[in-house]
């Protein structure tokens, strides 16, 4: 018995001497970082930001950097571009930083970024809709951009990850590219990036890690109690129930990001082309609490589909407040009252019955499909919820009068993205079958104005046509937390959810 | 015995074809395909270009000419390329395979270890103490699922005692949450078996020619019992090497199961196809072996049977 104890302890020993890896370091400093947005399901595995969403990997772990950025309110900075020059509707001039380069040492020209965007138009999906580049032209330090239709946001799209611009050159080994960013990856597979400091970097402030290691861990529960071992430096994407848990002792930081959770409504079902009707659903739906509650504070109650920290979002517009009892008289104008005391409102000897779509993959939209169930039950309308992941059958079908999902709503800054899929009459994603002429004639000025003030105007002007027509419920927007050690510094969540790891990233 | 081997290897075509066809099958009845997934993230793309994703993988065409069309691919060694990552599916899986077998191998082994002794132990202290600790203690242990045994597993070793990490790539915790299932499972059985064999005239007769316990144990009823023991790894090792998905995420662990399971979420068909017919191949595989081990244990078993 003994000797067959002492054998499962060797083995056992064995094979943790054999199999473990050590997180940390004794003789530099190394940070490790455990997030669950980073993996095959993510399509953002490798560095390469011409394939799916690696480019994602590339910015947020600072292997790569775009021409321009965005600041805490998602408005436009120089970045490897110094400054740009709208030479016409359809010709765009950009100066590169003469101090940049890429990790090998090689200067960032105007050679290198064309051929790091035709490499981009050239293999990527999305980019080359996006951008519709009709020629590039390089001279020295000037990049010129000519494009085939008016693209008012080019900068905003070329700031998208996909734009990381890398020394196309150099070309792409082991997943691992050669870009501009204060790090550069020494090791890429599809659970783990090792990151080392640039030595070439460019910017003023220069890396000051000696180690990273950003490390995809998808189960909560795991990345919770690797955070709690000290295992892990920094973490993304806990969930909500477990935020709770690094209270004293650990660091924050959060930032409200575009991500918004919304309710359409279908004007094809007759009882919601009642003006009246949507707004008294409007009213009913209790966002503080579905916010403060159901999302444990990790979300802001939303007015509009854009956020405060946008200059076309927030309070910039105004919806209908909450109010059961506004609700309750507005569903009686509308001949809405319950005449047979089952609690629900009837007309014509119907109840007002609807039906709610929605998908559990995020996991906030069954959240507030219970939530929207209770609150309208308040007013005698009755939600029955389809929360299911095969949600685009019933999309195609039709069958349904409420249809909920989460969005990224101004995911490079610029507000038409969202207007054009979502808004606008006959859009790829207008579930609810919203068709305003306001709304048309407002995104065609939209779609020919040039310059973020002319366009946050409008932007504003087309929120609030869609909030005084009632076409869309929007409930929150998400809250983006990280969790640290209170020793991390430089380690800040941004509105954008493009950088993590940065420059001033260090270790006290 | 070629022609025994020969006719199981046979056996195996209709076997393959059946579940891929199957499986081919079952996938277009999803709601959606990998075009949707691809460009889920994109936010909202136009049907053109969905169905010029579609076009470019063949998913426009109807169901038995991609079936047609990969069938053919495999049949002269091309597994295809991953709809998602656009790397080779061969060089995928073989990436992954690796962590697989080695989680596989320890896993077994510390099984084989841990409830070898004590069925054995539990069944020669039939109805004392020692049999009735040993019993709660394997129905505790097929009683808790995989991934509750995980977290525990790391809330206790890592978290409080510290003994171990959590996000390193250490086998220990992987292997330990799959031996305490499958080693309860195994002490059950071993200890059934043993009883059993103990009741045999063999046992008694030996025991009257004044063979010591140990010996009987070791030399005979153990050996006796090595036939229901192959039966169950054969079993494990073919649901083992198909990966466990859920053991594979809790501890990140890069294998085929959590493969298998991120390509289902994606309808990465080719990857999903290439580890159906790993499947079937394994569990052909291991009951052949199982039944080549029976007669070699045995010689009184003829092939394709169990004593």
């Amino acid at each position: 018995m003994k000797k067959f104890l002492a054998t499962i302890c060797a083995a056992g020993l064995l094979m943790t001497g054999c199999g473990s890896e050590q997180t940390t370091s004794t003789d530099g400093k190394t940070f490790t970082y455990g997030t669950v947005a980073y993996g095959v399901a993510m399509e953002n595995t490798g560095t390469n930001p011409h394939e799916s969403y690696s480019g994602w990997s590339t910015l947020r772990y600072g292997i790569g950097e775009t021409l321009f950025k965005f600041n805490e309110h998602m408005e436009l900075e120089p970045w490897l571009a110094e400054s740009f020059e709208q030479v016409d509707d359809f010709t765009v001039r950009i100066k590169i930083n003469d101090a940049a380069t890429f990790s090998n040492g090689k200067k960032v020209d105007g050679a290198a970024v064309k051929a790091c965007l035709d490499a981009l138009i050239a293999n990527h999906d999305r980019a080359p809709r996006d951008l519709k580049i009709a020629a590039i032209d390089a001279d020295g330090q000037f990049v010129t951009i000519k494009s085939a239709e008016k693209v008012p946001a080019l900068l905003n799209y070329l700031s998208d990850p996909y734009g990381c611009i890398v020394d196309v050159a150099a070309g792409v080994r082991d997943g691992i590219v050669v870009g501009t960013g204060a790090y550069k990856a020494v090791k890429v597979t599809d659970t783990q990036i090792d990151l080392v400091p640039n030595e070439n970097y460019w910017g003023s402030v220069k890396p000051k890690l000696d180690k990273i290691i950003v490390k995809s861990i998808t189960d909560g529960d795991t990345l919770t109690m690797a955070m709690q071992n000290g295992e892990l430096d920094a973490v993304q994407g806990l969930p909500y129930a477990s935020l709770k848990l690094f209270g004293d002792g650990y660091k924050i930081s959060q930032a409200d990001t575009s991500r918004v959770y919304q309710i359409a409504f279908n004007f094809k079902t007759p009882a919601l082309q009642d003006a009246n009707v949507r707004r008294a659903i409007s009213m009913a739906v209790d966002k503080e609490n579905f916010c403060k509650v159901l999302l444990d504070g990790n979300g802001t109650p939303a007015v509009g589909a854009f956020p405060a920290n946008l200059t076309f979002g927030g309070d910039k517009v105004h919806a209908a407040p909450y109010d059961l009892d506004g609700a309750k008289k507005l569903l009686v104008d509308a001949g809405w009252a319950d005449s047979d005391g089952d609690g629900f409102v009837d007309k014509d000897g119907k109840n007002l019955e609807l039906n709610y779509l929605t998908y559990t993959s995020r996991q906030e939209l069954p959240l507030l499909a219970e939530a929207a169930q209770a609150n309208l039950k308040l007013i005698g309308v009755k939600l029955n919820v389809n929360a299911t992941d095969n949600y685009k059958a019933f999309l195609k079908s039709g069958d349904y009068d409420l249809f909920s999902k989460a969005i990224v709503t101004a995911p490079t800054g610029d507000p038409e993205y969202y207007f054009t899929s979502h808004i606008v009459p006959g859009a790829v994603d207008n579930a609810g079958n919203y068709d305003s002429e306001q709304i048309a004639a407002l995104e065609n000025e939209l779609h020919n104005t040039f310059g973020a003030t002319e366009r946050s105007a409008l932007a504003i002007k087309m929120s609030q046509q869609i909030l005084d027509d009632c076409a869309l419920i929007y409930a929150s927007h998400l809250r983006m937390s990280f969790v640290m050690k209170p020793n991390v510094e430089g380690f800040k969540a941004h509105p954008s959810d493009y950088y993590e790891i940065t420059p001033e990233l260090d270790l006290r | 015995m070629k022609k025994y081997f020969l006719t199981r290897l046979i056996q195996l075509v209709p076997i393959l074809f059946g579940i891929t066809f199957l499986t081919f099958g079952m996938m277009q009845f999803a709601g959606d395909d990998a075009v949707d997934i691809i460009y889920e993230r994109a936010g909202s793309v136009a049907e053109e270009i969905k169905a010029a994703k579609r076009a470019e993988l063949g998913l426009d065409q109807p169901f038995v000419v991609q079936y047609g069309r990969w069938l053919g691919g495999v049949l002269t060694g091309d597994t295809g390329r991953s709809f998602i990552s656009g790397k080779p599916v061969f060089e995928t899986f073989a990436e992954k395979l690796p962590a697989t077998i080695e989680l596989m191998a320890v896993s077994l082994a510390l099984t084989i270890l841990i409830a070898t002794p004590l069925g054995i132990l539990s069944a020669v202290n039939q109805n004392r103490p020692l049999d009735w600790l040993i019993r709660a203690l394997s129905f505790v242990g097929n009683s808790l699922p995989n991934f509750f045994v995980g977290l525990l597993l790391i809330y206790f070793l890592a978290l409080k005692l510290n003994l171990l990490p959590i996000i390193g790539q250490s086998v220990v915790m992987p292997a330990l949450t799959l031996t305490i299932a499958m080693g309860a499972k195994y002490t059950r059985q071993i200890r059934a078996v043993v009883l059993e064999e103990l009741d045999k005239p063999y046992v008694v007769g030996a025991r009257a020619r004044g063979v010591d316990e140990v010996t009987i144990l070791i030399k005979s009823v153990l050996r006796s019992s090595l036939i229901m023991i192959i039966t169950l790894l054969a079993l494990s090792m073919g649901s083992l090497l198909g990966g466990t998905a859920i053991v594979e995420t809790i501890f990140m662990w890069d294998g085929v199961g959590k493969m298998a399971v991120d390509a289902i979420l994606m309808r990465d068909y080719p990857l999903i196809q290439a580890y159906v017919v790993w499947m079937a191949i394994i569990y052909v595989v291991m009951n052949l072996a199982a039944d080549l081990l029976y007669h070699w244990l045995d010689p009184r078993v003829r092939y394709g049977e169990t004593s």
